[in-house]
């Protein structure tokens, strides 16, 4: 069978996830990327999705640890360090 | 702020170094794992301690923070396995529609803005985020913590976990669609899509 010269709407929607995450091959990312070049309504949902996953990244890089542990931690190999040397 | 004491080893000033850059991700990838502060925090202690005994058979030149969240995502699975315990989470929904695309743009979000997923996520705080991560079931709340915090492709995810890529494939994509429900439960729940769409409908 031939591969298809342009997609649908369809197969469009059922690649989105994975066009959102790069893991097309070259031939269905072309494909992709030219459907959403011509379908403003397929268009319109990729860019909502792209930018939920940008937005949430965004967020969950910002936590930060509570102060106390990065000294805790250190407290802690230091006496690992310690035992080490002792055995 | 921590110093190296006079009588460190250069073997554990190595390790500091490049472990401190990595600690607020990783903390965050702990929270997103273990879904409590406490238990987040003694996870990313356990992993630096854990890093530090087997530093040895770190390769110099390779990537560090890789090396590093894998112990942190095995010490979870570790403890987790010894401690037995699972709050309840949500019910797999199979559904394969754009949930949250659907649900904003009912809600008339899209007419008040032009990036609705922005809007929305941009209302919410990280605690809220987490929140709604931490009701998916374990696989998948593990495999997208990975993709969201870390950028991380399939191949890697798949390497981190020691799972098939389609494995990793699958419970991306169904866990970004538990997600998108979570987010909207919480953003209904707690008023910021009515504050969205009143604000919008005033400024017309």
């Amino acid at each position: 069978m031939n591969a298809p010269s342009r997609y649908t709407c369809e197969d469009t929607f059922h690649r989105l996830d994975d066009y959102l995450d790069r893991a097309l091959s070259e031939d269905e990312l072309r494909l992709v990327r030219a459907h959403l070049d011509l379908c403003e309504t397929c268009a319109r949902e990729y860019r909502f999705e792209a930018s939920l996953i940008d937005q949430i990244r965004a967020k969950l890089r910002r936590i930060a640890m509570p102060e106390d542990l990065r000294s805790r931690i250190h407290d802690a190999l230091a006496r690992a360090e310690q035992d080490g040397r002792a055995k | 702020m921590t110093r190296p004491r006079p009588d460190q080893t250069p073997k554990a000033t190595e390790f500091e170094s490049l472990l401190l850059p990595v600690l607020d991700r990783a903390y965050g990838l702990a929270l997103g794992l273990t879904r409590e502060r406490t238990a987040a925090e003694d996870l990313v202690q356990e992993a630096s301690l854990l890093a530090f005994r087997s530093f040895h058979t770190f390769q110099r030149g390779t990537n560090f923070r890789a090396w590093f969240f894998k112990i942190l995502t095995n010490a979870f699975y570790s403890a987790h396995r010894r401690a037995k315990r699972e709050v309840p989470t949500v019910e797999l929904d199979e559904a394969s529609e754009p949930y949250l695309y659907g649900r904003t743009a009912e809600a008339g979000l899209h007419t008040v803005s032009e990036d609705p997923a922005a809007a929305l996520i941009g209302k919410m705080d990280a605690e809220q985020i987490v929140r709604a991560l931490a009701a998916l079931p374990e696989e998948f709340r593990v495999a997208s913590t990975l993709y969201f915090l870390e950028d991380y492709s399939y191949e890697q995810i798949a390497e981190t976990l020691g799972v098939p890529i389609g494995t990793v494939r699958s419970r991306l994509h169904r866990g970004r669609k538990m997600l998108q429900r979570q987010l909207w439960q919480i953003a209904m729940d707690e008023g910021i899509v009515k504050g969205l769409t009143a604000r919008g409908g005033a400024g017309t």
